[in-house]
């Protein structure tokens, strides 16, 4: 086993209950402080690849290492533990409505049974670095939808995760506020976060040096290294 | 170790406000068969204590005025007798009035007794209740008066403790299938309130929750709900025997039951709604462990 890698998937196949195959013998592997995209078009697969990542599922066949561990091999409460390394950006953000910016952020927090009392100058620090110092007590739906978003992005990133995932998270945002965004995904990347964007919009990613994996009809390949330049397809990245 | 308690919005659920409703009938229901037990119960013991130790002797009157004379000799001789036995509190002949007072509702005042064959009557009360005390006063009767017959209350003591066990076992079986009842209210409640909230659950999950916090949510919101529930379905309970005290208590008959309990009683009624809370909060907690058992 590597534990030089974050993150390898191993021949990995998923399938929902007896249908077809949604992934398909994927093979990737991450390593820590990496930035890497994931493009495709809407269905390819991007959100189930990423709902691997995130332990949603287990995979149907292969094999799966997060942090090193076999996905497999572990029970519900270590994968519990492995999630709590996991920040997640959501299509749909996924705010809840009842609680306020401040509340929403703390909450990869407060569920390890840590009390709002003590997180509160942490999460109040990071809604102002994300420019939302002035609605710590707002509630989701009084806030715009970038606002929103960077609640959300707080809240994957509050608990320090080692690995960030987001799901379209320019999905709804026009190019310049989508660039800004991506922009704020790389400064968390300098400070040592394992960064993967799902995104559809091919146009926006090839504007960063990040390398690139390709998702169609469930199949993973990676179609653009660190260096900006093509790869070639091998045995190795197909 | 609670994190923010309101952060699966399960107040705002429409369940949230029949599930209060539903448990006050359920503990209202429990709590009026618990007493229906508990004063039957008393109401048995109270019949078995007052018949079980007392006799009545009937010997049947005599029509000639030489043989009541007779009768009367032998009769004085078998009290004394009987007065000397241990274990006998009181032996007493009805005299005229008492028989008069016996057969009023029958035959109305002022009855002229000598007139009628009305048997003598002679009551016998022991300290305590004694098969053997019993069979000794038989086997002096049966030597002294032959063709007097001893009634023990036996057979009609015994069909009316049977009917009172009767009705304190389908009192219990009440308070049993109330309690699977409200359990079963409670996990379609639980359920109703994963699915509403399946994606605030799965949020949760994501991040890292522990099953048994996600459960809390649950639990302690079941454990609010039934807790109102339960007071109110014991206030209405309260309300419902004072009502049937003060009734009972104008009867002012000997043969009703009195709605008094004892400090330990007031107890098992107070269990009550506590029983309820807590079979609420721990289904509440064992249906969503179950559910989120089936993620990975």
């Amino acid at each position: 086993m590597d534990f030089k890698l974050l993150v390898r998937f191993q021949d990995v196949h998923l399938r929902y209950g007896s249908g077809p195959d949604v992934l398909h013998q994927v093979n990737l592997t991450l390593a820590p402080g990496s930035f890497h995209f994931m493009v495709g078009p809407s269905g390819a697969g991007k959100s189930s690849l990423l709902r691997l990542m995130y332990l949603a599922h287990r995979p149907s066949s292969g094999r799966l290492s997060i942090f090193g561990r076999d996905v497999s091999q572990q029970d519900r409460k270590e994968l519990t533990m492995l999630r709590r390394r996991i920040g997640i950006i959501f299509q749909d953000f996924r705010l809840l409505d009842h609680l306020t910016a401040l509340e929403n952020v703390a909450l990869p927090l407060t569920i390890t049974g840590q009390s709002l009392d003590k997180v509160r100058r942490n999460v109040s620090e990071l809604l102002s670095w994300v420019g939302l110092a002035d609605y710590l007590d707002a509630k989701p739906p009084t806030l715009s939808g970038g606002q929103q978003q960077r609640v959300a992005i707080a809240r994957a990133v509050i608990a320090r995760p080692s690995l960030l995932l987001a799901d379209e998270p320019t999905g709804n945002l026009d190019d310049k506020i989508a660039e800004r965004l991506l922009f704020l995904f790389e400064e968390l990347n300098k400070r040592g976060t394992t960064i993967v964007v799902a995104s559809h919009n091919e146009g926006l990613v090839n504007r960063f040096n990040h390398p690139v994996f390709k998702i169609v009809n469930g199949e993973v390949r990676l179609i653009r290294n660190q260096q900006n330049s093509p790869v070639t397809p091998t045995a190795e990245n197909m | 170790m609670f994190g923010n308690k309101n952060d699966v919005p399960l107040d705002r659920d429409a369940s949230s406000r029949f599930l209060p409703w539903l448990i006050a009938m359920m503990v209202y229901l429990a709590t009026m068969s618990l007493i229906i037990a508990i004063t039957m119960n008393k109401l048995a013991n109270r019949w078995d204590q007052g018949l079980s130790s007392s006799l009545t002797i009937q010997i049947p009157a005599e029509p000639s005025a030489e043989k009541r004379r007779t009768l009367e000799k032998q009769l004085k001789t078998f009290i004394t007798k009987i007065e000397n036995l241990d274990n006998i509190s009181r032996v007493e002949q009805l005299n005229d009035t008492e028989l008069n007072k016996l057969m009023e509702p029958w035959l109305g005042k002022d009855i002229l007794l000598h007139d009628l064959p009305i048997p003598y009557l002679i009551s016998i009360e022991l300290d305590s209740s004694s098969a053997k005390t019993i069979d000794e006063i038989k086997l002096i009767l049966a030597q002294d008066i032959p063709n007097a017959s001893v009634d023990d209350h036996q057979r009609w003591l015994g069909n009316l403790l049977g009917l009172t066990k009767i009705i304190q076992i389908i009192a219990l079986l009440v308070v049993i299938l109330v309690g699977g009842a409200a359990a079963l209210m409670v996990i379609l409640v639980t359920r109703m309130g994963l699915a509403i909230h399946r994606q605030v659950v799965e949020l949760f999950h994501h991040m890292g929750a522990h099953d048994s916090y996600i459960a809390s949510r649950f639990q302690f919101h079941a454990l609010k709900l039934s807790i109102v529930g339960g007071l109110s379905g014991l206030l209405l309970a309260g309300i419902t025997v004072a009502s049937f005290s003060s009734l009972l208590g104008q009867a002012n008959s000997a043969i009703l039951p009195t709605l008094t309990f004892t400090s330990g009683e007031w107890g098992l009624l107070l269990l009550m709604p506590l029983s309820a809370s807590l079979i609420a909060m721990m289904t509440a907690r064992l249906t969503v462990l179950r559910s989120l058992a089936l993620m990975p």
